[in-house]
């Protein structure tokens, strides 16, 4: 028990029950046991979540230097010290255990067979070791009211055992604040204040961290029991950190979605997108069967019917000149998938693949690899961050939580938007202005740092800055930037929309290069990165091979004769939906491969072939730190509905190309690897792939937006709950005080928009967070579908 | 009586008055302290030496703690006043805020200094709004007027500042981290320990919390000398301490008296038990300590280490005193009631335990009782004492587990019969 | 000896002298053969035959869905849905038990907590087509409605052993 002479300075010895452990100075007992295995009973804790020691559960039997403490004391805040000797499972601890239980059980209701918590339950298992057989409490349980948090937890307020835990997760992690605790002693309620609801895009961990059946999984209520469910580990397919979540599925069906630890990417958190968009599977317009277009009417077919008339009608387009052929895939499709596709298209002679559908700009060609440049998990070691056009909050809700880590231990987080954002944590700086000048902005904080690193003058930013001198925001920026050890220069989902993106990039990765700051391009999509790396772009191959087909952007602004659709709606997930409709519309020949069927859809497609929704096929995605996790699917799909990989397959042997083989998607993912890894690493376009001219701006009203965080893709799109909370539901054009006032226009005005094609009439809102000349309308909510590009010239009418 | 410390001016007419704190010698230790000024240490020292122990309940020497304070280390910190005199029977504070605040002001400046404190908060408890409040913010203002608060103080360097704060009604907020909590405007939920007040107090940065009348006695001791202040009272028990009688006595009251005086005396100042009744049983402390016999305590001096080796407590000195006409199962639920409303329910065994003891009393006094239940109501106490966050657990299973002590067979009485033994006996 | 012993026995048909005495025995003692189906075994209130689902006495039917009777069930016959009805309780849209699987153990009537699931006197049923040995919760509901004053004794009868 002496200590050990040859113990480093930051080690201590511990006794638990019997063995010494090693641990480090500062470690909590519990802490110690958890790594070592043993089992100490406990609520209100939580690995990551601060500890207040109230639920009391883990008090155990403490004696330090041969003197036993007065009293049990609790193992969540207790500091090891050298020589300290701790009994889990002495008399004096196992009572107080038990005492502890048994107070916690007295207001607990029996009502577990109903409880969605049931055989998962912290307190169920728990009151099993530490409970009694009989309760001796004979008076009346407390009954709490419950409280609507929105649709997607569900409360039952009486089983609240009080441990803070969702209180605490929202106040530390999601930084929302939205629940506390009510009165006091045994009345003490956790509610909302003023019965708000929770509206963080994290809300659904609190049904995770609940010990008991408090918090639940409201689209799950009693649907299944946690004994009868398979997991199956998978990926988050809606952001490009690649949460790791389990599908819990019973008989084939998912029932609910979990988080999977993983510390390098999700930790322990999902976003509730990834949670609770799996309810999209089993939407009302699922396709269950290949159907054609025959003449004014719709027919059903079998798939090798369905099979043979593609094949035919592309080969048919490619007899005459394959590079009419374009093919837009979804950026969340897997690696495989998107392989697949670029094969095909390939081997038909059109380089015309892409994936990235929300890029308005393509000027910079083989414009930077998405990705974040640098590992998720060190974005919470960073000591400054520019983020640029990125609510990062919504389009990476997880990454937003790393970076909030890093702000609140002392880090600079920087924005630069047309609008400052609900953030969930105070920004250093956050810089707003007109689109047409976020260009100059950064060309502004470019000039100040290459100022403040003595780089002199940098060639082709006088295009830019105009001349102007940086103001004293824009060298805070710099300084900050140049200053930190670590940091990261970021754009995002609004950089890729925005119709001068090439220009942002450009200035983004010059400033990072002044910097000598990591260099990030994160647009929607969980697997952008894997598109890239799939060659499912205009500009590359698989192979690294240089090509120039024609970008997504491009096949809208010059259509093409014959399209191929692979799952997703153009009204919503392109960059200008109006005219990739219009594309549509006008070609030959489109093929929908999707597993969705709409009414847009039949009235551009002619083949539409059912695919498996997320869930359904097995596959990869490359998350935005270059990490390929592969996952298998779950069940069968529904309907006559086939995994996409193997729809490729098939069609790649009805036209007869080579090298189609594949029996698995694992061959497909061995057989990119090998092409990936034989690459170096892939040049980013940087400050030498600007554009030979700066984009000049609209120069009027411009409609400027971004992907609205439950309207990324058409599975989100599906997921019920989410549609009904606050963030989905009817886009809410937004308008500064002053544009408001020169336009006449009210909060709360019906207005009606358009951007030179069909209006819409939306409620109009005001808010001075936004810069003038602008309305800010995300694209992927109700009402924005025939809308044009998210970044381009409106028209506002007041009705 | 002696009134030679807290209650010095109460023999003027209106004692609360700057002028009449001179007379009594008001501000002259503040003079001397601040003539120099003294040494810090010093002062620790002279405190330790008269053994001043706290006033609010647990009587931890005033020397000691003040020596926990990083005295000389760089940054803000603070001293706190806990006003927040909550306990039934106690109400000590509330005359003293009333009749000698200036003590208080002046005492607060002493042990501010003392521990390198400039700022000070006196945190009242919401009830003291009216007077309390109004004659304390009055004092405050005079010894602002006449140079003691604010920087620079009578020229010695020492800055100081006081602010007077009023709390919302919570017994809870009475203890020491709960009332740092409060005044940082959360929740007066108290805190685990360690890290203690003196390392992270309040916003971050060291704090002492002392009881007002332990403050108010401090100009006194600086005064009139560590010796003189120890001899009041008895070896480890020095001064003389308020002590507020009330319950079935012919003048209920608040006593100034050196410790270590016989029960017997006190209970004589007050003229007594009513009607000449006999003495069945007193709360020594306030509620929160267990009650004893009254043939035991007629035999007890007041004074810690007395009534600790009786395994009660001198507490705030509270003194309740009860008759034989008592029940003492309904003084029990009465109690019970008190803490379950006020339990803060932040950690389950108080939270959850406080109303089900409440429970089972109401249950036997109602008649309905059974002998398990009161090995249940034994069991549910022994169950909430030693394993809360705050003494809050202790303070509430005490005064039931004394009572089941000397009383348990009025208890059984009541499950027997279904009616109390006192009213069998009257 | 033994060979001895053997040798008289056989020699003075022992043996069949013995089976005779059982058999004269049993030819003037009492019938005790029950003439299946006119006469029918008595049976134990905890007999365990066909399954039903029973009621409360307002009509609302009993189980709540807690699939502890589906998890118990050694034979997996037992298979049920659940979901939220609209008054916001936990109910079944399916419970089918398919009695080819079931082995009458009972252990479903011990793990249900509402008395729901219950196991009937009934022993006399047959099936005429594929499939229709999976009975559904309509058909489970009926049973326990048409036996429910039966189901009822059973259970007050044996509560007291509980």
């Amino acid at each position: 028990m002496s200590a050990n002479p040859e113990q480093p300075d930051d080690q201590v010895t511990i006794t638990i029950d019997g063995a010494e452990y090693q641990a480090s100075k500062g470690a909590t007992i519990i802490e110690v046991a958890d790594a070592n295995g043993v089992d100490i009973p406990r609520f209100c804790y939580h690995p990551k979540l601060t500890a207040p020691a109230n639920c009391r559960m883990c008090l155990v039997d403490i004696e330090m230097n041969g003197k036993a403490a007065p009293k049990p004391m609790p193992a969540c805040i207790t500091a090891i010290g050298d020589g300290m000797v701790v009994r889990t499972e002495s008399e004096r601890a196992v009572s107080a255990q038990r005492n502890v239980m048994e107070f916690l059980l007295i207001n607990h209701p029996l009502d577990c067979p109903i409880c969605d918590q049931g055989g998962e339950c912290e307190l169920q298992d728990l009151a099993l070791g530490y409970g009694r057989g009989i309760s001796r409490f004979t008076e009346r349980k407390r009954v709490v009211d419950d409280e609507d948090l929105g649709p997607l937890v569900e409360t039952e307020m009486t089983r609240c055992i009080h441990c803070t835990r969702c209180v605490r997760f929202l106040d530390e992690i999601a930084g929302t604040s939205e629940l506390g605790a009510l009165h006091r002693g045994e009345h003490t309620e956790i509610g909302t204040f003023v019965g708000r609801g929770i509206h963080s895009e994290l809300s659904g961990n609190v049904i995770d961290l609940c010990p008991v059946g408090a918090l639940t999984n409201k689209p799950y209520r009693y649907t299944a029991r946690a004994w009868e469910m398979l997991s199956h580990p998978t990926v988050g397919p809606h952001d490009a950190i690649g949460s790791n979540i389990s599908l819990h599925q019973v008989r084939g069906t998912v029932k609910r979605v979990v988080p999977r630890n993983n510390e390098a990417v999700n930790e322990t958190w999902i976003a509730d997108r990834d949670r609770y968009s799996y309810q999209g599977i089993y939407a009302e317009d699922r396709l269950q069967e290949p159907i054609a277009r025959d003449g004014d009417k719709w027919q059903a077919m079998d798939w090798q019917e369905a099979l043979e008339s593609v094949a035919g009608r592309l080969k048919e387009v490619a007899a005459q000149d394959p590079s009419q052929i374009a093919a837009w895939v979804s950026p969340s499709a897997t690696l495989e998938e998107q392989y697949l596709l670029n094969r095909l298209m390939r081997g038909l002679g059109s380089d015309n693949v892409d994936v990235r559908l929300r890029q308005a700009d393509t000027r910079d060609g083989d414009s930077p690899s998405p990705g974040l440049g640098m590992p998720i998990a060190a974005t919470e070691d960073v000591d400054a961050a520019l983020l640029v056009g990125s609510h990062t909050r919504h389009d990476q809700p997880l990454l937003n939580h790393r970076l909030r880590k890093a702000g609140l231990n002392g880090a600079h987080i920087m924005a630069l938007d047309t609008r400052r954002h609900d953030w969930n944590y105070e920004l250093s700086e956050e810089l707003v202005a007109h689109p047409d000048q976020l260009a100059r902005e950064l060309a502004l904080i470019a000039a100040a740092m290459a100022a403040y690193v003595g780089r002199g003058v940098v060639e082709g930013l006088h295009a830019y800055t105009g001349g102007a001198e940086p103001g004293d925001n824009h060298k805070r920026v710099a300084q900050r930037l140049v200053d930190a050890g670590s940091a990261l220069v970021m754009s995002g989902d609004a950089v890729e929309l925005h119709q001068g993106g090439a220009d942002l990039r450009a200035l983004t990765a010059l400033i990072a290069e002044l910097a000598g700051a990591h260099h990030g391009q994160l647009g929607t999509g969980a697997n952008a990165f894997g598109g890239w790396i799939a060659g499912a772009v205009p500009y590359r191959g698989a192979d690294g091979s240089p090509a120039r087909g024609m970008s997504v952007a491009e096949t809208i602004a010059d259509p093409r004769r014959c399209y191929v659709v692979v799952n997703l709606e153009p009204e919503h997930d392109c960059f200008d939906g109006a005219a990739a409709r219009r594309a549509l519309e006008a070609a030959e020949t489109v093929v929908v491969f999707s597993p969705y069927v709409t009414e847009a859809m039949r009235e551009y497609a002619d083949v539409i072939l059912p695919i498996g929704a997320f869930g359904e096929t097995a596959g990869t995605f490359v998350n935005a730190e270059g990490r390929w996790q592969t996952f298998a699917g779950v069940g069968r799909p529904i309907g006559e509905a086939r995994p996409a990989w193997r729809v490729f397959r098939v069609l790649g042997n009805l036209l007869s190309l080579d090298r189609f083989e594949y029996n698995a998607p694992d061959e497909i993912h061995a057989e990119l690897q090998g092409l990936w890894e034989r690459q170096g690493n892939p040049s980013n376009g940087g400050w030498q792939g600007r554009p030979a001219e700066p984009w000049l701006g609209h120069g009027s009203l411009v409609r400027a937006g971004n992907t609205a965080i439950y309207g990324t893709d058409p599975l989100v799109r599906r997921g019920e709950a989410l549609q009904r909370t606050p963030h989905a539901g009817a886009a809410r054009p937004t308008l500064s005080p002053a544009t408001a006032q020169q336009l006449g226009v009210n909060d709360g005005d019906w207005i009606s928009l358009d951007q030179g094609g069909p209006s819409v009439r939306l409620q109009a809102s005001v808010d001075d967070a936004l810069a003038d000349s602008t309305v800010w309308l995300p694209a992927g909510l109700e009402g924005t579908a025939g809308l044009g590009p998210v970044h381009g010239p409106i028209n506002i009418q007041r009705t | 009586m002696v009134n030679d410390v807290c209650y010095a001016t109460l023999k003027y007419d209106q004692p609360w008055t700057l002028d009449n704190y001179y007379r009594e010698g008001g501000y002259e230790a503040l003079k001397r302290v601040l003539d120099g000024p003294m040494d810090r240490g010093e002062i620790i020292d002279e405190i330790k030496k008269a053994t001043l122990r706290g006033r609010g309940g647990a009587g931890f020497s005033t020397g000691m703690k003040w020596g926990f304070m990083p005295r000389d280390a760089p940054g803000q910190k603070y001293l706190i006043c806990n006003s927040d005199e909550s306990e039934p029977g106690t109400c000590k504070d509330r005359h003293l805020l009333r009749f000698n605040p200036h003590a208080l002001v002046e005492g607060m400046i002493i042990s501010g200094y003392a521990m390198g404190a400039t700022v000070g908060y006196n945190y009242l408890r919401g009830e003291f709004m009216k007077e309390p409040f109004e004659r304390i913010e009055e004092a405050v203002r005079e010894a602002r007027e006449a140079g003691f608060l604010g920087e620079n103080i009578l020229g010695s360097g020492v800055d100081f500042e006081m602010h007077n704060l009023i709390g919302a009604g919570a017994y809870i907020c009475g203890e020491e981290t709960g009332l740092l909590e409060s005044i940082e405007g959360k929740r007066g939920l108290p805190r685990n320990k360690p890290p203690f007040p003196a390392q992270y107090g309040i916003y971050g940065r060291p704090a002492t919390v002392n009881n007002t009348e332990t403050i108010a006695s401090v100009p006194t001791v600086m005064r009139r000398g560590a010796d003189w202040f120890l001899e009041q009272g008895r070896p480890n028990n020095g001064g003389t301490k308020l002590f507020c009688v009330s319950g079935h006595v012919n003048s209920p009251g608040v006593f100034e008296i050196p410790l270590g005086m016989p029960f017997k005396e006190l209970l004589g100042m007050a003229g007594g038990v009513r009607d000449g009744r006999k003495l069945k049983a007193v709360i020594p402390g306030g509620t929160s300590m267990p009650a004893l016999p009254g043939e035991e305590m007629m035999e007890l001096d007041m004074d810690f280490d007395s009534l600790a080796k009786a395994k009660s407590g001198l507490g705030s000195g509270g003194l309740v005193v009860m008759d034989d006409t008592t029940d003492m199962v309904e003084v029990c639920l009465r109690i019970s009631r008190f803490y379950y409303a006020e339990s803060c329910g932040q950690c389950t065994p108080c939270r959850e335990g406080t109303g089900w003891m409440h429970r089972v009393i109401k249950r036997i006094y109602q008649g309905k009782g059974s002998y398990d239940d009161i090995e249940l109501l034994e069991a549910a106490a022994g169950q909430i004492a030693g394993h809360t966050i705050c003494a809050f657990g202790e303070a509430s299973a005490w005064p039931v587990q004394g009572i089941l002590r000397h009383w348990r067979h009025e208890f059984e009485h009541y499950v027997e019969h279904g009616r109390s033994m006192v009213e069998a006996a009257a | 000896m033994q060979a001895l012993r053997e040798f008289f026995n056989s020699f003075l048909l022992v043996e069949l002298l013995k089976g005779m005495k059982l058999t004269g025995r049993h030819l003037f003692s009492g019938r005790f053969t029950i003439e299946y189906p006119e006469e029918k075994a008595p049976q134990s209130p905890r007999f365990r035959g066909l399954h039903a689902l029973r009621r409360y006495p307002n009509g609302e039917e009993r189980c709540i869905a807690c699939k502890l009777c589906e998890a118990v069930c050694p034979a997996l016959a037992i298979t049920i849905e659940s979901e939220e009805r609209e008054d916001g309780t936990r109910r079944t849209t399916r419970y089918d038990i398919d009695l080819f699987k079931c082995i009458y153990c009972g252990f479903c009537e011990e793990s249900c907590p509402v008395d729901s699931i219950v196991e009937t006197r009934i022993y006399e049923y047959h099936f005429e087509n594929r499939g229709e040995q999976i009975i559904n919760k309509e058909q489970l509901l009926a049973i326990g409605d048409l036996y429910e004053p039966q189901l009822a004794r059973d259970r007050a009868m044996d509560a007291p052993y509980r």
